[in-house]
């Protein structure tokens, strides 16, 4: 066989492929598949290349399972061993799937990363598509570059994604489905428990504890849908529950942030009045007594919903809020140092203060402090956008100095007196004016400004994108100056061929095309000319390190 | 800007000026030139505050031997801190414009909790504790015990004070409650004493009712006012109740057994005093015959023995003979409280008038008039005699010989109702004895005769004529005033159908009903759909939101609407609800949005502003009737009738809608900021609920607006937001609802401006 070293985890025969009959290795790294009697692998995909597995649904007469790779391709297997078929294909599938998770994360993780910044960044979608799908230069190479510089330039931006909050609501989307028979069927999904796990994090410690070794996962998920934790309206404090102690442990946390109290001066109610009526006074005192003695049942339970509302969009908030505060930490934190109350002592005044000064403000009695500014007022946009750009650099002159120079020109008009002994000659003022009207010598700026109206916008997309890939050729050849290691050199020989297989497969089809269509200006001068350089340079180089071998 | 308010040059330290702020300016001068009281109207968020300081601050500095000084009282600690920043703000354009230095003294004065700066007792959370620990540092006889013994702990910043602070006034400025602390700190002062030893010379206090309604502190920190002021009670659309509370007393089985421990006590100390130290009680003994009370300077630090009854009805005599011993004094209270416990045995409900309860008490226990009425004045005596350091025990005997005097003072406007259990849980025992203020006019009558103006103010006073009547005052003036809108930016709707016609409503019949509950729950999830930020809803009880909520929970309601908001809920713990709070701006501020659940007449609909995203939207869900089955109310109810000819329904009706009112009107705070109502009650259409609205709610509700179905709600609502999120600049307001003061000063702006006052 042709991967002897590598170890074979699970072999299935009797699999077909293509209406061909084979058999399918699992192996430790990836899934091969070889036509039946040959020694070599037709079929063979690395765990890491692929997304995920399907098969097909039980009733079905042909047993399947299918394999989607990331690039969007996919195979499909079918067990055709009568006797074993569902077994094999069982078999195959479990195997898979502890096979593939493993490799997913490392190889998601740099896809997914390539698959934004492409997705994010247009014009680099563009570049990868001239210049790694039309072969010019290769995926790897492309990247290589890429995404050291994004990671040295910003890592800001790669790395601190904001993170997404939580759906309020991901315990209304967990439906509870009956099943027909009498029981109920929940579904849950990955994000659904890493919301639950990011909102809860007892039940994640929870989970820690007793899975696998305890309970397997469903079993876990079936008491936590069947606990009085989830269910906060019951009110059974049965001990033998896993779960009765998250609901200590949440009471705890939620107790810890009401000890600690608000940041906010204006909305503690216990800071509200300023002299409560001692116990005895006043009317209201005694309303409907609220120990919890003479409570009913469902009135105590009514109070437990509302209470799991508050905690609950408390932790909602609070896993948004990213992970430098959750409640667990502030709990331990306020257990530990007993200073915590100095602390918050020394900044209120400052937050009260601001609080307050906002309190006050009526933004719209104060005169606007910052000049008066008159709005834009455009009335054709694209005007704006490609408007008349100023051919020489000239100083701006204000709208006064117009009206004073027209006044001046209205002034020397009327006084004009034609100077009869200095007049041109016919034949010169002829040429003069033919140089002058559109066309002539003198007004070839103004013909120029209309190159994008001469142009088709296809042809336009496409040279910018021929600017785009050549640029970023260009500037992998250039960054390999000055080149002191051999694997420069090797890299910057490479970049000139590459460059020249540019010119060869993407500008001279331009050019030829452009001829064809009777442009007549001259496009692509710009981008040779820059070509150009790079070749120059690189002779100048190749030269030099002849002379410098000889 | 300056401007001229008929012959006063006020201040005014905005560019622009509202034209109803220069309207409410121009009802109180008339006000403060009368000097009689009034009555003015106007909604939150149009710049009452600072209208009302300008104007009475330029009053006080061109009249100032007319207006002295100025009491501002507002109901909550971040209310009155907000006013001394208005006055901050308005008294640093005086000195910008002026160019003088200010020479006027203002100041908050708020109880210890917010005010002391010694470590250990403002470590303590309740406003309670604070002052009971206070009083065992800084107590007259503990401070003359520790010339003797050195080791007692006193507080040193009281020392300091005393020592030196009272020769120096307090320098011109303004003080915040967190200046004066920083003062305080400063000079090693304490902040609390030096503020209210501060009041007597201030131009400008900022404080809270209790100060001027509560007998029992007002007798201590407001005796001294000058007649020459103006006092304001700003938010005041509550004022009866405060001064009902303030009078107010009950008393249930726990209250008489730790009294039964306090006398038990005093008994004991008594005894010991006696034993060692027999001559102090008989110095006691003779400054009670000579009936003169005690000499004043000690008594300031001793807060919790003072009178509950009013300055004026105290009398100017000797305590009587039957009670000046000490042991006498004590069987006199184990006499009165035996006879208490002897009416809370009782299985059936009582309910009597003070003068049937003295006869009652006479005939049973032989207890005269008189010394009741002395009862409270001799307690404090007593315990100041027995050098008793922790006074915050013995609340229980001052509060049963606080209700003595009570009882023995008033013979009108009180009533007792003694009820063996509660109404909903018969098989408990659970006797009380309230002892119940029907007449707001008793707690607040010396303020109106004492001051020369008294100006009462809020965002939603509708209708106007009742406060004088419950209040018992004649006002020369009463004034609503409406707020100029360039653009209409608040949506008052009525929703009085579901979707599927069934009528909504929160009456008693229809309050199990499921068809109304879900019609409730379909609103809130429609809503919570298209309104963006905060949602704040209110319920008419908190019995009756638990009941919702746990049917929405079962409907799977709130979980659809947490599909487009997070949920806070109200509970009865302050602290809770201050996190759900808390909670509840951040999901605003960060854009994820939220709902708020909350009962009105709670702390939240009291005390809480929803600016701009806080609040977008408020749903008032049914209408909040105050519970109506309580004696209690019932016995005010036949008060009113019979003293004030104030129908129960139409007083009902007006306390119901002035919570309504208060609840819709936290989402609009100024007229940048905008915001929907829906007044989810179809009784809120007829014309008796509609019209005791405030008028700048009552008339953006148009005829159409008054019975929609969810739908139409939500319908109206988009568009509305759909307005609303357009810009809005200042120029579109300007000279509509903004103005300069040349545009102030046009005649044509003038006589609109008469209008938008409306005289009552």
């Amino acid at each position: 066989m042709a991967a002897l070293s590598e170890e074979v985890l699970l072999v299935v025969k009797k699999v077909r492929q293509k209406k061909q009959d084979g058999t399918l290795y699992l192996m430790a790294e990836r899934i091969a598949w070889g036509p039946e009697g040959k020694d070599r692998f037709t079929v063979s995909h690395l765990y890491a290349d692929t997304r995920c597995q399907k098969i097909s649904p039980d009733g079905k007469s042909k047993i399947q399972l299918q394999l989607v790779l990331h690039t969007g391709e996919s195979t499909t297997f079918h067990f055709s061993n009568d006797s074993s078929a569902l077994k094999d294909r069982d078999a195959a599938k479990e195997l898979l799937q502890q096979l593939l998770p493993k490799f997913k994360k490392k190889a998601n993780k740099e896809l997914e990363e390539k698959n934004r910044m492409l997705q994010e960044d247009p014009v680099l979608f563009q570049l990868y598509k001239d210049l790694v799908v039309s072969q010019v230069i290769s995926a790897d190479e492309f990247w290589a570059n890429r995404l050291g510089d994004t990671n040295h330039a910003d890592p800001s931006s790669s790395n601190n994604k904001q993170e997404v909050g939580i759906s309020g609501a991901f315990l209304a989307d967990i439906r509870p489905q009956t099943d027909g028979c009498n029981g109920l069927r929940y579904n849950l999904t990955a994000d659904i428990i890493e919301s639950i796990f990011r909102t809860y994090p007892t039940v994640k410690e929870k989970y820690c504890e007793n899975v696998p070794h305890n309970l397997t996962e469903k079993e876990f998920w079936t008491r936590f849908f069947q606990s009085h934790y989830f269910h906060r309206d019951r009110i059974n404090t049965g001990t033998q529950d896993i779960f009765s102690e998250c609901a200590k442990q949440d009471e705890k946390g939620l107790k810890s942030m009401v000890v600690q109290g608000v940041k906010n001066p204006l909305v503690d109610l216990l800071m509200l009045e300023d002299k409560t009526l001692d116990e005895g006074y006043g009317i209201y005192a005694t309303l409907p007594s609220t120990s919890n003695s003479n409570r009913s049942v469902k009135e105590s339970s009514n109070s437990a919903i509302i209470k799991r509302f508050n905690h609950h969009s408390a932790m909602v908030l609070a896993a948004g809020a990213g992970k430098r505060e959750t409640p667990a930490d502030q709990a331990s934190e306020t257990s530990s140092t007993d200073g915590n109350s100095r602390d918050s002592d020394f900044f209120q005044p400052a937050v009260k203060k601001v609080k307050l000064k906002e309190a006050i403000e009526y933004e719209d009695l104060q005169r606007e402090n910052r000049p008066k500014t008159v709005a834009l007022n455009l009335k054709k946009l694209d005007r704006y956008a490609h408007g008349p750009v100023p051919l020489q650099s000239q100083q701006y002159t204000t709208s006064q100095d117009i009206i004073n120079s027209v006044n001046y020109i209205q002034h020397e008009m009327v006084n004009y007196k034609p100077n009869l002994t200095q007049v041109l000659s016919s034949t010169t003022a002829s040429s003069a004016i033919a140089a002058l009207s559109s066309g002539g010598v003198l007004m070839q700026a103004a013909t120029q400004q209309a190159i994008n109206q001469m142009i088709p916008s296809e042809v336009q997309g496409e040279l910018k994108h021929l600017y785009a890939a050549a640029g970023e050729l260009l500037r992998h050849f250039w960054s390999c100056f000055p080149v002191n290691t051999p694997f420069m050199e090797e890299k910057v020989t490479k970049m000139k061929s590459n460059l020249e297989r540019f010119q060869m497969t993407k500008l001279c089809p331009f050019q030829e095309k452009i001829q064809r269509q009777y442009l007549s200006t001259n496009l692509t001068g710009h981008l040779e000319q820059m070509l150009q350089t790079a070749y120059s340079k690189f002779h100048i180089w190749q030269t030099r390190r002849m002379l410098r071998k000889t | 800007m300056k401007i001229n308010i008929e012959g006063l040059l006020v201040y005014f330290p905005y560019d622009y000026i509202y034209p109803e702020q220069y309207s409410y300016m121009l009802a109180l001068k008339r006000t403060l030139d009368a000097k009689g009281h009034g009555v003015l109207e106007m909604p939150s968020g149009t710049g009452k505050t600072i209208s009302l300081l300008s104007l009475i601050v330029a009053y006080q500095k061109v009249f100032p031997l007319e207006v002295t000084k100025l009491i501002y009282c507002s109901r909550t600690v971040p209310e009155i801190e907000k006013v001394v920043e208005e006055l901050r703000k308005l008294m640093e354009y005086y000195s910008k414009e002026t160019g003088e230095v200010n020479n006027f003294l203002a100041l908050a004065l708020s109880s210890r909790k917010n005010l002391c700066i010694h470590p250990e007792v403002s470590a303590l959370r309740f406003g309670k504790e604070v002052d009971g620990k206070c009083h065992t540092l800084t107590a007259s006889y503990i401070r003359a015990q520790q010339h003797s013994d050195p080791d007692l702990p006193v507080c040193r910043f009281y020392e300091d004070f005393d020592a030196v602070g009272r020769q120096v006034p307090l320098p011109p400025g303004v003080y915040n409650l967190d200046d004066l602390k920083d003062f305080g700190k400063r000079k090693g002062w304490c902040p609390y004493y030096l503020a209210r030893y501060s009041l007597m010379h201030a131009n400008i206090v900022v404080y809270s009712y209790h100060y001027l309604l509560d007998p029992k502190i007002a007798d201590l920190v407001s005796k001294e006012l000058t007649k020459k002021s103006v006092v304001v009670f700003d938010e005041a659309h509550n004022i009866d109740n405060v001064c009902i509370d303030s009078m107010s007393v009950n008393i249930s089985r726990r209250t008489l057994d730790r009294c039964q421990t306090n006398v038990e006590t005093l008994q004991n100390t008594i005894q010991q005093i006696k034993e060692t130290d027999a001559t102090k009680l008989k110095m006691e003994y003779s400054r009670l015959v000579e009936g003169l009370k005690e000499a004043n300077i000690a008594r300031e630090t001793d807060v919790y023995l003072s009178n509950p009854v009013l300055p004026d009805e105290i009398l100017k005599e000797a305590v009587p003979g039957s009670i000046r011993t000490a042991e006498h004094f004590v069987g006199f209270l184990k006499r009165f409280l035996e006879y208490l416990k002897s009416r809370l045995r009782v299985h059936h409900v009582v309910q009597e008038s003070t003068p049937q309860f003295l006869k009652d008490i006479f005939d049973k226990v032989c207890i005269d008039r008189k010394p009741l009425r002395f009862c409270a004045e001799r307690l404090r005596s007593l315990l100041r005699t027995l050098e008793i350091a922790d006074i915050a025990d013995f609340s229980a005997v001052t509060l049963i010989s606080n209700f003595a005097t009570l009882v023995s003072t008033y013979s009108q406007g009180f009533t007792i109702i003694i009820e063996p259990f509660e109404d909903r849980t018969p098989t408990i025992a659970n006797p009380v004895l309230y002892f119940s203020c029907m007449d707001p006019s008793i707690a607040i009558k010396p303020v109106f005769q004492r001051f020369q103006s008294v100006i009462i103010t809020s965002g939603t006073l509708s209708p106007l004529d009742i406060y004088p009547r419950i209040l018992d005052f004649r006002p020369v003036t009463m004034a609503s005033f409406t707020m100029t809108l360039a653009r209409t930016c608040l949506c008052p709707l009525i929703v009085g159908r579901g979707n599927d016609q069934v009528a909504l409503s929160s009456k008693f019949e229809t309050r199990e009903d499921f068809a109304v509950i879900r019609n409730y729950g379909s609103l809130l999830q429609d809503m919570s759909a298209i309104v963006p930020d905060g949602i704040v809803a209110f319920f008419t009880s908190y019995m009756y939101m638990e009941n919702i909520v746990a049917s929405w929970y079962e409907q799977g309601i709130l979980e659809n609407i947490q599909r487009n908001k997070l949920i806070f809920i109200e509970t009865p713990d302050a602290a809770e609800t201050s996190m759900a709070l808390e909670k509840y701006q951040e999901a605003c501020e960060n854009g994820r949005g939220a709902i708020l659940l909350s009962v009105a007449r709670g702390k939240v609909s009291e005390g809480i502003d929803f600016v701009h995203h806080f609040g977008r939207a408020v749903i008032m869900f049914g209408v909040p009737y105050v519970y109506t089955q309580s004696r209690i109310l019932k016995a005010r109810l036949e008060y009113l009738r019979d003293q004030f000819q104030i129908r129960e329904n139409d007083f009902l009706t007006f306390d119901a809608m002035r919570h309504a009112a208060q609840c819709v009107g936290r989402v609009i705070r100024g007229k940048t900021d905008y915001g929907i109502m829906i007044f989810a009650d179809k009784r809120y259409a007829r014309a008796d609920k509609r019209g005791k609205l405030p008028r700048w709610i009552q008339e953006h509700i148009s005829d159409s607006s008054l019975n929609l179905t969810v739908d139409e709600a939500v319908q109206l609502s988009k568009h509305f937001l759909r307005q609303m999120a357009q810009p809005f600049r200042q120029e579109d307001q300007l000279g509509l609802s903004l103005l300069t003061l040349e545009q102030l000063e046009s005649e044509e702006m003038l006589k609109k401006i008469s209008q938008i006052a409306h005289q009552s």
